[in-house]
């Protein structure tokens, strides 16, 4: 991934200490966090709240 | 008497009951053991003997006088490191908590002093949880004593190890994607991880909120089910606390298995992960044997392991972040790097790809559900693989994925891994039997048929 991209997602995170000190680590750490897009088949039916849902009077 | 490391809590308690030992004597007992092997399994963070022998007298005392709490009473118990203990450090495993002293105890140890519990002390972690085996923490970590030269699995790595090498009979864990059923896989012991909400997690450091589950550790399918006793109930100061009325845990252990409908989730370990062959065999041998038993095994399919392990991945890694970030950004060198590497993640995913995956982690509880439609219980593997060398980092990163404990945390129900062989070169294998939410009493009814017919707890680790 470009090196510039990693530095500009770093720096938008609060991460500029992490990306001088460990910049491999924050570079797979940007790899990583593209690479779950394909692995789930996110759901298209609006229907489908998050979990756990809101339950009003439930503790929240 | 000198295999009293050895008496599980159950066989201790007894005893206790009838002035044949007392719990003086199996601390002291223990405590040697302890001081004997722990510095080559480094379970401990913290050993807390003064205060567990004084305990011990205590329990002495009350049970000499009739006042006999229950099955617990007397009985010693270690307590992974990222729940509280008043007065103990809860380190994490970390650098960054190096001096946190807990003010009170979590929820779970208090029930546990209630029941009469001692604890020991506080037993190795991966860093916070995530991040581990790792040589770069202020504590070594904790080896597996069928051979010190591999890992225990993790993250409840002290818990596995000490209740295998019989330094307890007891302990806590947490599992998030696997950490207590891990360690139960390479050491050999029984490790539930409970309906999600069934155990309070307050006071204790969450990685994700909507996946942390506290398990009892054990050597024995009956001491599973008294620690879980001790330790489930409803707390209002947990939002993740399910009301639920679920309690003896052990009132079927003795029933087998007939007429029990068990589904074999073959794809996890055929297809989406293929296991190494002598864990293979080992299910096939286990779904055999509660066959003999009476009960009727068939396959049955549920979503992949690959997309179950993304949507854990996105969910921990989000919600870890949110708890994790401000450490990250100002002393990031004071994480190991395997932590470092495993929480960054969270700073780069974005609301869609959280939202996302919690709506999808519905569809697959759906999915979970309608299989609990036409069965009772579930088995399939834990890990894919025996524990590879500790020092191995390349193994370790490739086998450490490969296990189907994962979509249990992102569905919430009952799960429990078990010892089911041992492999060629001496380590242990495991299974993995699953249930429908609050029914962790049929789990581990399943899990205590399963070591009848077996007879895996009996083996001992050729440690000491």
């Amino acid at each position: 991934m470009d090196k510039d991209l990693i530095a500009k997602l770093a720096h938008a995170a609060g991460l500029d200490k992490a990306l001088a000190e460990f910049p491999d680590d924050v570079a797979l750490a940007v790899q990583q966090a593209f690479g779950n897009q394909d692995a789930i088949a996110y759901p298209t039916d609006p229907a489908v709240e998050p979990w756990p849902p809101m339950r009003a009077g439930a503790g929240l | 008497m000198s295999d009293l490391h050895w008496l599980t809590a159950s066989e201790a308690s007894r005893q206790f009951a009838a002035r044949k030992l007392s719990p003086v004597e199996l601390m002291t007992a223990l405590l040697a053991r302890i001081e004997a092997l722990d510095p080559k399994l480094n379970a401990f963070i913290r050993l807390d003997a003064d205060a567990a022998m004084a305990a011990a007298r205590s329990a002495e005392a009350e049970i000499a006088a009739g006042r006999v709490r229950g099955p617990l009473h007397g009985v010693p118990v270690g307590i992974k490191d990222i729940i509280d203990v008043a007065g103990l450090p809860t380190t994490c495993h970390s650098k960054i908590l190096v001096g946190n002293v807990a003010k009170a105890d979590s929820v779970v140890v208090a029930k546990l002093r209630q029941a009469g519990a001692i604890v020991v002390g506080k037993l190795s972690t991966h860093e916070f949880a995530i991040g581990g085996p790792s040589f770069d923490l202020p504590f070594p970590p904790a080896r597996n004593p069928w051979n010190p030269d591999h890992h225990p699995g993790g993250s409840s790595s002290g818990s596995g190890a000490g209740v295998a090498a019989g330094l307890f009979p007891l302990a806590l864990g947490t599992d998030t994607g696997g950490s207590v059923r891990n360690p139960a896989s390479c050491c050999g012991i029984v490790g539930l991880k409970p309906t999600y909400g069934l155990v309070s997690r307050r006071g204790v450091f969450p990685l994700s909120f909507t996946l942390d589950h506290i398990g009892p550790m054990t050597r024995t399918v009956a001491d599973n089910a008294l620690l879980l006793d001790a330790i489930a109930g409803h707390d209002p100061g947990d939002p993740g606390s399910a009301p639920s009325g679920a309690r003896y845990f052990g009132r079927m252990l003795e029933r087998g298995v007939r007429d029990l409908r068990v589904g074999f989730v073959r794809h996890f370990h055929e297809l989406d992960k293929p296991a190494h062959p002598e864990v293979t065999a080992a299910l096939e041998d286990a779904a055999r044997i509660l066959q003999a038993e009476g009960a009727e095994v068939r396959t049955v399919t549920l979503p992949s392991l690959n997309e179950f392990a993304a949507v854990n991945r996105v969910i921990l890694c989000s919600e870890a972040w949110s708890i994790h970030a401000p450490w990250l950004r100002e002393r990031p060198g004071d994480y190991g790097q395997l932590a470092r590497q495993r929480l960054l993640p969270g700073a780069f995913m974005n609301a869609g790809d959280y939202v996302g995956a919690q709506r999808r982690r519905l569809q697959m509880i759906a999915a979970v559900e309608d299989a609990f439609r036409d069965f009772d219980v579930l088995i399939c593997a834990s890990s894919m693989d025996p524990a590879s060398r500790i020092d191995d980092v390349a193994e370790t990163l490739r086998t450490y994925p490969r296990q189907s404990r994962t979509p249990f945390n992102v569905t919430g129900h009952p799960a429990v891994a078990m010892m089911s062989g041992l492999s060629s070169n001496g380590l242990p294998l495991s299974v993995q039997f699953v249930g429908r939410y609050f029914d962790d009493a049929t789990v581990l009814r399943v899990a205590a048929a399963y070591e009848r017919g077996t007879g895996w707890h009996k083996k001992r680790p050729p440690i000491g």
